[in-house]
């Protein structure tokens, strides 16, 4: 990454504060941020002008009375669950899925704890990396605040673990964490081949019979991925989910061959 | 715990906070108080639903008290937070769900429906009122190129890349536009800080 001008910075952190700016460069202005208190004082103002935007959003209506209530209601079901919990909740079915989960997680804990101690080291040495380490600690927390909700995401009693698997070959997989309750599911997707340039993997609901088209994924370098939050179809017709190989940007309907499959049956 | 007696307007943001990050659940509902209303106007705004609006101001109170120990007063005010969260979970919302419905529903049909409400916090409403006030007058000091780039960004989370695509512009032009529209509304809004009680 070159060497971001000063006088772009200004800029950078208008088009950073909208989430604009284009992967690299936001690559490049993060690690920017990290050396400039410059940078971080503009950008914070830029993100508070960008957040009062939300006062042009147009008058359509109020919220509704209870929404209150039920956001309060929300947040008491809301667990923060630590790393460091003892019992686990769950059931039998999700069992195989939280004892994924907690080894991803011991893992991931294991190599930030790493990463930390190997940036601290650096710290003590390098008194001038002092604030690049700050915005990698506040990465890292940011990891582990995307890890505990992952865990959130499965270790729920109600959640379900479903499995879809390939008719034809029993090396690709996906877990499907469904919560019917919440209208949500986590996706973890494993030994998946790259999907070929310009497509994607593609989750489908089929609910009636009718496949409602849901997100799009790539696995990672290792064949695996975890897509979090997706919206689950509403509706008792939910019979099953399917994967299929679409365009990029997503299909409204298959338009291939269903890759892996799995019932739904509650 | 909060106290019910004390003026709502005297606790700053921050301070809720604070205080949600200690378990205090009635901090939420004063913190809902005083940006619920703009929150669900943004998730609207993006969803186009008011069922998924409602369920993205759900979500974002529920992200907002797990990741209370972690924010940052330096690094922006408490609105400016929750506006960023509602904001990113009403796009994921949007890229996560099937156009088509979005599209069918009706929005003035569920406008139609919804009851009005009076403020329960008549001072808050007075001043959410004058933010709205301000706001729309810098918007209306933007050319319409600057503001129409600016709004796709906001609103459609789409980058300047994306932007240039959708209006068959050069990327400079995109980027020029964006910055000096972004620096018009610095210079208009910059002193209001998007917070209460601060």
């Amino acid at each position: 990454m070159s060497k971001v001008d000063p006088s772009s910075i200004p800029l950078l952190a208008a088009v950073h504060a909208l989430g604009a700016l284009d992967p690299a460069e936001a690559r490049g202005f993060e690690r920017l941020l990290a050396s400039s208190e410059e940078a971080r004082r503009i950008l914070v103002e830029y993100r508070e002008v960008a957040a009062l935007l939300a006062h042009g959003a147009p008058s359509t209506d109020a919220p509704d009375p209870g929404l209150r209530s039920r956001v309060l209601e929300r947040v008491a079901r809301t667990k923060v669950v630590r790393l460091t919990d003892g019992a686990l909740p769950g059931s039998h079915a999700t069992a195989r899925g939280i004892r994924w989960a907690l080894a991803a997680a011991v893992v991931v804990a294991a190599g930030l704890a790493g990463y930390a101690a190997t940036l601290h080291r650096r710290l003590e040495s390098l008194g001038a990396q002092l604030a690049e380490l700050r915005a990698d600690s506040t990465a890292l927390a940011e990891r582990v605040a995307r890890h505990e909700a992952t865990l959130d995401a499965v270790l729920d009693p109600g959640v379900e673990l479903h499995r879809l698997t390939s008719p034809t070959s029993p090396a690709p997989g996906i877990q499907l964490f469904l919560d019917r309750r919440r209208h949500r599911a986590l996706l973890h997707a494993f030994n998946l081949p790259p999907a070929p340039v310009g497509r994607s993997y593609q989750l489908w609901f089929i609910r009636d019979g009718i496949p409602v088209p849901s997100v799009t994924f790539n696995p990672g370098s290792g064949g695996s991925t975890v897509v979090g939050q997706i919206v689950v179809p509403e509706g008792r017709g939910l019979s099953a989910a399917a994967v299929t190989e679409e365009p990029e940007t997503g299909s409204l309907a298959p338009t291939t061959p269903i890759l892996l499959v799995s019932k739904l049956a509650p | 715990m909060v106290d019910s007696n004390s003026s709502i307007a005297d606790v700053p943001d921050r301070e809720l906070v604070r205080r949600m990050s200690q378990g205090d659940e009635a901090a939420v509902g004063l913190l809902y108080d005083r940006h619920g209303a703009v929150l669900y106007q943004l998730a609207h705004r993006i969803v186009g639903q008011r069922a998924d609006a409602e369920e993205v101001v759900m979500d974002t109170f529920a992200q907002a008290w797990r990741d209370a120990p972690r924010f940052e007063p330096e690094r922006g005010s408490v609105g400016a937070w929750l506006t960023m969260i509602a904001r990113s979970r009403a796009l994921d919302l949007v890229r996560a769900r099937d156009r088509r419905e979005r599209a069918a529903a009706s929005a003035a049909q569920e406008t139609a429906s919804l009851p009005e409400r009076p403020p329960a916090d008549p001072a808050g409403a007075v001043e959410l009122a004058e933010r709205r006030r301000r706001v729309e007058l810098a918007l209306g000091e933007l050319s319409l190129a600057q503001r129409t780039a600016i709004e796709l960004a906001f609103y459609e989370g789409l980058s300047q890349s994306e932007i240039a695509d959708r209006l068959d512009e050069p990327l400079g032009t995109i980027k020029t536009r964006i910055r000096l529209g972004m620096q018009k509304l610095r210079e208009a809004l910059g002193p209001y800080r998007h917070e209460r009680g601060a």
